[in-house]
């Protein structure tokens, strides 16, 4: 079936379609769901910790949401990239030395968690204090209270929130490009800058291509990721209504 | 800690001129993306609460067009997508992220007003069309007022987020504060000192930004109904 569509469409697209699917598009969803899991685990634990009231472990987790939320991603993956590997000499200790590739997951892994957190603060919260209580009177001490009872009536509530952040993840993974992470958009570039020089036909010694074709590219980019969140911002809009009723 | 001992603070005295027109820049792009994010979703959002045909649905489409992709790729297409369309459509970047950041933030901001327009409960505008205000009057007198203030929490979101996205610009190397600390970094690899620089700036124009949505909530909330 690929072959009839691509013998219709002009040469230069199965080459392209190739590396921005196969190359590209794999490595925006393994940074996607990387970061994504990531950040559910940490957010969900500061979260979590978040509703103990200890100023000091509340104080340093408000810091940690509201500079990983507040800076923009590309700041941060910035920081993770450039200024990182610099302490990495320092300290002796170069698993500090990220590359452009775990730059880019643990920037969005980072601002993922931030809301998570937030997001888990008000999941807890939401439950009724007589949880709480009714597991306290069963013997659970606080860890067990919380893994048992509290949070899985909890992510029931962060399902939801969970979903709108995938969608952002995915969408925010296209930052990686400017630090060259080859996924979706930069294999995307990478071909209209390879399109653009133009190549001599040895056997003819007439030039041939220097289209960048950027116009179809980046709309098939566009399209592409549209296909991705549409669907998936159509599941957290249904899944925030049924929690609702 | 070698990197907190040579921190080096005279080379951020001294590149403070090329930091501050990087800041220009940037407040110039927030300002222009958040004014025009402003009308955008003003106009937009009111259409889709009314139901204005034609209007509304194209407002719809446009909404999750932007709101479904990544902006990054919304700035490309604009910058070297459209240009291969047409010649016309060929802007400088400068030009470019601005109609980027309008477009994204009004995106937003459409739905942000919207959902405030439609929590205006119809009875006050059944009230005011009982008073002999027109359609037009009872949007300016009645609508705007009470839908704008519902709108104006997630509406400053939206105009935070503008501001964070003008950092994206450096990807079409736009002299904003981001791009102008990446290129000093290349040059003499003082990189905690630029990374410094760019995260204090950044906070603390978001936290203000922030703050200011707290203090307007408390100070605009609607009186309870009795």
């Amino acid at each position: 079936m690929w072959n009839a569509i691509f013998s219709r469409l002009p040469e230069w697209v199965e080459p392209v379609a190739e590396y921005v699917l196969q190359t590209g598009l794999k490595n925006t969803l393994i940074i996607a769901s990387t970061s994504v899991v990531l950040a559910l685990v940490v957010g969900v634990v500061l979260g979590t910790l978040l509703t103990v009231r200890f100023l000091p472990v509340q104080a340093a987790i408000r810091l940690y949401i509201e500079v990983w939320r507040g800076l923009p991603i590309i700041v941060t993956i910035f920081l993770l990239y450039f200024a990182l590997p610099t302490l990495a000499d320092e300290l002796h200790f170069q698993a500090l030395s990220l590359d452009t590739m775990r730059a880019a997951i643990l920037g969005l892994a980072l601002w993922g968690s931030a809301q998570i957190a937030e997001a888990t603060r008000g999941a807890v919260q939401s439950i009724p204090k007589e949880q709480h209580e009714a597991a306290a009177a069963l013997g659970f001490g606080w860890v067990g209270r919380h893994v048992n009872v509290i949070l899985p009536q909890a992510l029931r509530r962060l399902l939801p929130p969970l979903v709108g952040l995938s969608v952002g993840v995915i969408q925010n993974s296209t930052l990686a490009a400017i630090i060259g992470v080859p996924e979706v958009l930069e294999t995307a570039q990478r071909s209209t800058n390879r399109l653009a020089v133009p190549t001599v036909d040895p056997a003819t010694l007439t030039i041939e291509g220097g289209d960048s074709h950027a116009l179809e590219i980046y709309l098939g980019v566009f399209v592409l990721f549209f296909l991705i969140s549409f669907p998936l911002t159509r599941l957290a809009a249904f899944l925030e209504r049924r929690l609702v009723q | 800690m070698n990197v907190l001992a040579s921190f080096d603070w005279s080379y951020i005295w001294e590149h403070r001129e090329v930091l501050f027109e990087g800041l220009k820049v940037t407040l110039k792009l927030a300002a222009i993306g958040i004014a025009g994010a402003f009308a955008v979703g003003l106009l937009l959002g009111a259409a889709r609460a009314y139901r204005i045909p034609v209007i509304s649905q194209l407002a719809a489409i446009y909404v999750e067009l932007i709101r479904g992709t990544p902006i990054l790729v919304q700035i490309f297409l604009i910058a070297y997508g459209l240009p291969r369309a047409s010649k016309a459509l060929q802007f400088d970047f400068f030009t470019v992220a601005c109609v980027a950041l309008i477009l994204w933030g009004g995106a937003f901001n459409t739905e942000n007003f919207r959902a405030g327009f439609e929590a205006v409960p119809s009875r006050y505008r059944e009230a005011a069309y009982a008073l002999g205000f027109g359609p037009f009057r009872t949007f300016l007198n009645i609508s705007l007022p009470i839908g704008g203030r519902i709108a104006l929490p997630s509406s400053i979101n939206t105009y935070i987020s503008v501001f964070k996205n003008t950092a994206l610009m450096t990807a079409i190397s736009v002299e904003e504060l981001t791009n102008v600390a990446r290129q000093s970094i290349d040059l003499d690899f003082r990189t905690w000192e630029m990374i410094s620089v760019l995260a204090v700036t950044y906070l603390t124009l978001v936290w203000t930004m922030s703050a200011l949505i707290r203090v307007l909530e408390r100070r605009l909330a609607l009186p309870e109904e009795a």
